[in-house]
């Protein structure tokens, strides 16, 4: 059981660090697997909160944002530093998550989501007015990733896609690390109790609202580091970004892969966004299709792709 | 020495008394069983010790401190370990889980991100050893969705022992039961009681639950407390009889 | 100043009550049904685009009579096809899918009719301004703020002395009871929906004629009808009532003072509930916990 776990993720990282190579023969492209990569990484952090917790946060893309905001400021205003412009996005989105997160604990259910979409709303509301520092409609533009430099390991991920690729696969596997562990560890258990019975949670001694709390808190860093990651995909935040509909792209990615698995939304993210970007290129009305998409979805694949594969519970 | 002191409690929900003034002592080591008709508001009382909802008036010491106004995880911090008539369990896990998740609050490891090799193989034994006493040790990787229902109220019952408890509080442990699993759930209480000396309150209705188990037998009725007394004593109650074939009318 | 004042508070009733039209059908559906109806925004374009169809044959005053119901009934085929398959399931599930059904209809609506605007034409005595003095009030205005009062006074009276508003009533504080009478349930959350929607939909009709036609106007008044329930109180439709028309002043007298916060102060007011009463102005503690 054990090694057969280690077999699948062995195969994945496999898959992950080969893409480059696998994915020109089938018609792709290296930009495209670190777009999918980022948000990938954004729907298993949004999934760190909604399938591992319990908790319907239907507003998260507004964390996504403020690290896509956070890290191109940083790179704009503050320094030329790509690692920098990550840690700040990642903060930024965490920070402001856990102010928030103490609002919107204390109500849970269809309140906890709306509360949250509407928090969301506030930040894409502010991105959009506030034009001088944020570019407004237009976005944030005028910054680029910068190559790195530690001496003796030189990436230039500014030009080179594979290079840029890599070092986000890095920055990936170091937030999917986290994640990982923190899962596995005792506070990661409370959680999963929290989302299987929390009458129960509670009569076992844990304060619900404050674990709800955190888990949201690490959810929202998580989120920030994707949207930092993002903002250097294109050099480029868009206050699109930061918009309930961008939530709910997450959540359906979520869905799609299986909320239950750890690695479902990112295989969600990868199916989500090459239907996407296929279905824009040979239909004008792409948006009604992707809207089917979330309907027949819901309807008939709830459990998504990997949920068929789950060891079938009572 | 009274593990638990309550002293004129009373719930009101609008113009609805469900509990009247109730008073109850329970000293350590004793096992007192509620009983009273449907209705009587055995487990709003029982909500009320547990902490789901504060009381209207009156106070509940446990263990010498006023816990009237504490929420429900800071009394299960203190020692109260509670189950329900509909099992309160995590479906999805296995009993191991179960288990593990309720030893690890109360070893005071849920905030951890990180134990160490000693400190998990302890809990290992600590979940085996509770396992044992419920006797569900073979049955520790199955989920518990899938037991039988009297093994899962004996999961539910290992999961309240991992906290430690310095009470237990069973709400109808034998509900929904047939005679075997009754038998079975009866004697693991039993067990509990006069071989590892727990302090227990629990609900029934099944009387020969009643009066196997019990130390002392309180009635409630309407909210009020009708009668306490050994069971011998309330069975002999004319006022208990009353009340209970009042009800059958 | 005081005149200024005066138009934004009036101006801040008048989009008020806009919003309560909305916020309230938002909250019977959500209140009965525990379902967030991210479409309701596409309901109201639906509204509005029927009444533009149906304006060349029977005038806007037979629009404004037909195209509600007709509204209606598009959503009782919704939620009877799409979402009565969700009601035992997780939240999640009928969020999301609204979510697409939003994107299916804005979507739809702009593959019918295209992308622009369209004129909806009102009858010419409501477009006048009422005097020059009170030249912010037309016609059309006030207009619309009675149908809202007549809307919503017919609607707390369908709900306090009608058999169908009883019993949505009691299905709101517990379901399972009103099933357990041998109410119909499934019938229950259905016609509940379709009055949710008819609100919607005679939003559209007003909106059409006031702001004009496109497929992307209903998204924009969700997340008002959704402060407005969060500000009021969730469970209580008096608490949408209020918390509309506070949006609506509230956002009205930003205007004057602060005009680029005025969208912003709503959001505002929000934490500030949140921070302060969480539960709303009139919701009661315990709901939706």
């Amino acid at each position: 059981m054990q090694s057969r776990k280690l077999i699948v993720l062995a195969a994945i990282w496999a898959v992950l660090l080969l893409a480059p190579y696998w994915m020109v023969p089938l018609g792709g492209y290296t930009a495209l697997a670190t777009r999918v990569l980022v948000l990938g990484l954004a729907a298993m952090s949004l999934n760190f909160l909604l399938g591992f917790t319990g908790v319907l946060s239907f507003g998260h893309a507004a964390y996504f944002g403020l690290g896509a905001y956070g890290a191109g400021l940083t790179l704009k205003y503050l320094a030329l530093s790509t690692p920098l412009a990550i840690v700040a996005g990642m903060l930024l989105g965490g920070l402001c998550g856990a102010i928030l997160g103490t609002l919107i604990v204390r109500r849970r259910g269809v309140y906890f989501a709306m509360v949250t979409i509407a928090f969301g709303q506030v930040f894409y509301y502010i991105a959009f007015q506030w034009s001088s520092l944020t570019g407004g409609d237009d976005g944030l533009r005028g910054f680029a990733r910068q190559p790195l430099d530690f001496g003796l390991l030189k990436l230039d991920i500014l030009t080179d896609a594979n290079s840029f690729y890599y070092f986000v696969l890095f920055c990936f596997a170091l937030v999917v690390g986290a994640m990982g562990f923190i899962l596995r560890s005792p506070f990661g258990r409370t959680m999963i109790a929290i989302r299987e019975n929390e009458r129960r949670s509670r009569f076992l001694g844990i304060p619900v609202e404050r674990h709800i709390w955190i888990a949201f808190t690490l959810s929202c860093f998580f989120m920030g580091a994707a949207g930092a990651l993002y903002a250097l995909v294109n050099n480029f935040a868009d206050p699109r970004g930061l918009h309930y509909s961008q939530s709910g792209d997450f959540v359906m990615m979520a869905v799609m892969g299986g909320m239950r698995s750890f690695w479902g939304p990112l295989l969600g993210a990868a199916v989500f966004v090459v239907l996407q970007d296929y279905l824009s290129s040979v239909t004008v009305n792409w948006m009604s299709f992707v809207g089917l998409l979330f309907v027949l979805v819901v309807l008939f694949f709830p459990r998504g792709l990997l949920g068929f594969f789950q060891r079938s519970r009572a | 020495m009274n593990v638990l002191e309550i002293n004129n409690l009373t719930k009101r929900f609008g113009n609805l008394v469900a509990v009247r003034e109730v008073s109850l002592n329970v000293a350590k080591g004793e096992l007192c069983a509620i009983i009273g008709p449907n209705g009587a508001g055995k487990t709003t009382f029982f909500n009320l010790i547990s902490g789901f909802f504060p009381p209207t008036s009156g106070t509940i010491i446990f263990d010498g401190n006023d816990i009237t106004r504490l929420a429900t995880h800071e009394r299960v911090a203190r020692g109260m370990a509670r189950t329900f008539q509909i099992t309160e369990i995590f479906p999805e896990l296995t009993v191991f889980e179960n288990v593990r998740i309720a030893t690890e609050v109360a070893d005071g490891f849920r905030l951890r991100a990180w134990i160490g090799k000693t400190q998990t193989a302890k809990v290992h034994q600590q979940v085996e050893a509770t396992l044992k006493l419920v006797s569900l040790e073979t049955k520790a990787g199955r989920l518990v969705g899938e037991l039988a229902h009297g093994d899962q109220r004996a999961a539910e019952i290992a999961m309240a022992l991992a906290l430690k408890p310095h009470l237990l509080l069973l709400d109808e442990p034998t509900a929904g039961m047939g005679d075997q699993e009754t038998y079975q759930i009866t004697q693991l209480i039993r067990k509990l009681h006069r071989d590892s000396n727990y302090s227990i309150v629990l609900i029934e209705h099944d009387m020969r639950v009643v009066f196997h188990l019990a130390d002392r037998v309180c009635v409630l009725d309407q909210g009020r407390m009708l009668a306490q007394g050994t069971p011998q004593q309330i069975a002999a109650n004319e006022a208990v009889q009353a009340a209970y074939l009042g009800q059958a009318a | 100043m005081t005149l200024l004042l005066l138009f934004n508070i009036t101006n801040g009733l008048i989009v008020g009550a806009f919003y309560v039209l909305m916020a309230l059908g938002l909250s019977l559906i959500l209140n009965l049904s525990n379902v967030i109806n991210f479409a309701h925004g596409g309901f109201l374009v639906i509204g509005g685009y029927i009444a533009y169809a149906l304006t060349p044959y029977v005038g806007f005053w037979g629009a404004l009579l037909l195209a509600p119901p007709l509204t209606a009934i598009i959503g009782l085929a919704v939620e009877r096809v799409l979402i009565r398959p969700l009601y035992g399931r997780d939240p999640l599930y009928s969020l999301l899918l609204t979510f697409g059904l939003a994107f299916m209809i804005e979507d739809g609506t702009r593959f019918i009719f295209g992308p622009q605007g369209k004129p909806v034409a009102i009858p010419p005595f409501l477009a006048q301004p009422l005097s020059n003095d009170l030249f912010f009030i037309t016609g059309y205005r006030l207009f619309m703020v009675a149908v809202v009062f007549i809307a919503v006074a017919l609607l707390f009276i369908l709900l306090r002395y009608s058999r169908l508003g009883v019993r949505i009533r009691a299905g709101t504080l517990d379901l399972e009871t009103v099933a357990a009478l041998g109410i119909n349930v499934r019938m229950l959350r259905s016609l509940n929906f379709a009055v949710g929607i008819f609100l919607a939909g005679l939003s559209g009709v007003l909106a059409a004629g006031q702001l004009g036609l496109e497929p992307t106007m209903g998204t924009g008044l969700l997340m008002p009808s959704f402060i407005a329930i969060i500000v009021g109180g969730i469970g209580s439709l008096a608490g949408t009532l209020m918390g509309g028309l506070l949006i609506g002043v509230a956002s009205g007298v930003t205007a004057v003072f602060f005009p680029a916060a005025s969208e912003a102060v709503i959001y505002v007011l929000m934490a500030v509930i949140l921070l302060t009463r969480p539960r709303g102005l009139f919701g009661e503690e315990g709901m939706m916990s």
